[in-house]
């Protein structure tokens, strides 16, 4: 979230499994014979085998537990999206929003004017390959490739193509895949070349560092991350020397319920921001809600109606700057 | 539509239409008859004309259409909940958040964030009627409906505000007879209305009223006419404000009604044409129209529970490029 790269970088969709690459060195079946017990003897009993740590998730998806409950896709009007599989691999996909879009003003009150466009997409999803373009009305694509050079080795492209003059953007990002490491290389438009290194430092615990360097604005930063995770809970710190300290706590309550909560502090601008939300998976629909120390209360609802139609509702109120968003839609194919 | 005294009081839908004379033939008898055109089933029956029924209000006679066309569309969220206290008092909650549109300088769309917070108490007796209704911003509605003898009604309506010369209310008097009825109003800004609305047929009534604008030095004349049967009804309105309605409803089958609506104003030479659907499906209703001025409109109530309904109101007017979507949700109606 600090980090340059994590916001040029979108994070692509969570895995529903963490990737174990290692096998635990005890079995299955040992964690339930033995009786509940505190962490700190459990830690003398089990020998931690440091060769055989698992692989870490990237580094830039280190809080991927919490963004997925504290910032879903909210959005004001209307939203539709229609996705139609060709064949096993080739889908197509329309999307149509309408709504309201804030404008600048000049004085603190918040202005709308009506907007609305289409949204047309392609997309191929192969276990190697998978490329997905996306154009809009007003002539803007996005671009995404992943491709598997190697069995460790992946290259991620990214690109913004837009009709005005410098505003388009690209970026390629090579990730490598060790056994209980990983490591990142960026390049990207405007001179940016950024890395990234995280590292298995037990089984819970992993840690990494990232740099980036911007040519064209002479500017050069370096990050600090740090994840400790279990079945029932993940905890993340980020610091960067430009000033951004984040972290995160998510804590799942049970097999539907999860709590999340998020600390966000500039320490160049004095801006600091907490945040509280959950995720509540019930048995036809989830309900994901917060709310953050600015005074914005947030919920959104997908239910499901049928296989493969999803209904939305999104409602944001901020009750600082007086503002409020309210929308609905529905997925059919996804 | 056309009239001021129709624009003043909002019409309420009545789910029956009331059936004051028995009517000549038995109910059995239109049974046994085989399907004849019009024409000759008015030759088999004779018309009492001294037993008519007694028509709908002259400010009620295009309810069925108002009621498909025009839906209570909002933008943003929606939260009405309702608490009956007993039988008869109850008090009622209203929160609304969403956008407001303000008059802008160019041919675009500006709107702004507002949200209002409404406290309502209702008194609802068969004999009378009280709803009052006030709002953060200090607006007070007041609505009276008192009958005074068994033929004799008084409705009263008003709104005040704290903006000077901005509160208006209006007393109407409602006679009703076995054939016909009759409206006197008084308004504020010394306006004066009348009309009058007689059965001329089991099927079909004419009306007429006359107002009058003191502080205005206008007056006008109107004429309405409805033609209505089981399945279908027919509304014609022309006043001498420049102003002809048209509007037809047609009952396609216990569940589904379509209706259109025509408006013409002579003065400003506007005129536009509504077509619009209302569809009843076993848990929700679906009300949907489009006109000639580019606007589609979409309006859902949906009952989830024992008096929970969920709404969801959508309308895109294509002209203007504004876009308006909304969901909420009433309890205890």
């Amino acid at each position: 979230m600090g980090s340059v790269a994590s916001a040029a970088v979108p994070p692509p969709p969570p895995q529903s499994a963490l990737p174990q690459a290692g096998a635990p060195p005890y079995g299955p079946g040992l964690a339930g014979i033995l009786p509940q017990m505190s962490k700190g003897e459990e830690k003398k009993d089990e020998k931690v085998d440091y060769l055989n740590l698992p692989c870490p998730v990237p580094f830039e998806e280190i809080q991927r537990e919490a963004l997925m409950s504290l910032k879903p896709e909210l959005f004001e009007g209307l939203r539709f999206d229609f996705t139609k599989g060709l064949n096993q691999k080739f889908s197509l996909s329309h999307s149509i929003f309408m709504g309201s879009l804030e404008v600048p003003a000049q004085a603190s009150e918040t202005i709308k004017v009506p907007t609305a466009h289409y949204e047309f997409g392609a997309n191929f999803l192969d276990p190697k390959l998978m490329l997905i373009g996306r154009v809009m009305t007003d002539g803007r694509l996005n671009a995404r490739v992943k491709c598997d050079l190697t069995d460790n080795l992946t290259l991620k492209v990214n690109a913004q193509l837009t009709q005005e003059a410098h505003y388009s953007q690209g970026m390629f990002n090579f990730d490598y895949k060790g056994s209980d490491y990983r490591a990142q290389f960026q390049i990207g438009n405007n001179a940016f070349y950024g890395a990234n290194y995280i590292q298995s430092v037990t089984p819970n615990l992993s840690m990494g560092t990232e740099m980036f360097w911007l040519g064209h604005q002479r500017k050069s930063g370096i990050g600090f991350a740090s994840r400790y995770n279990t079945d029932k809970m993940v905890g993340t710190l980020q610091v960067a020397s430009t000033g951004i300290v984040a972290l995160s706590y998510v804590q799942k309550i049970s097999e539907k319920v999860s709590l999340a909560s998020d600390f966000m502090y500039n320490h160049m601008s004095r801006d600091v921001t907490a945040s509280f939300g959950y995720d509540y998976l019930l048995r036809q629909c989830r309900l994901r809600g917060k709310i953050d120390s600015n005074g914005v209360v947030a919920a959104y609802l997908e239910e499901r109606l049928n296989m493969g139609v999803n209904f939305l509702l999104s409602a944001e109120i901020d009750h600082c700057k007086k503002n409020y968003k309210f929308g609905f839609g529905m997925t059919v194919g996804e």
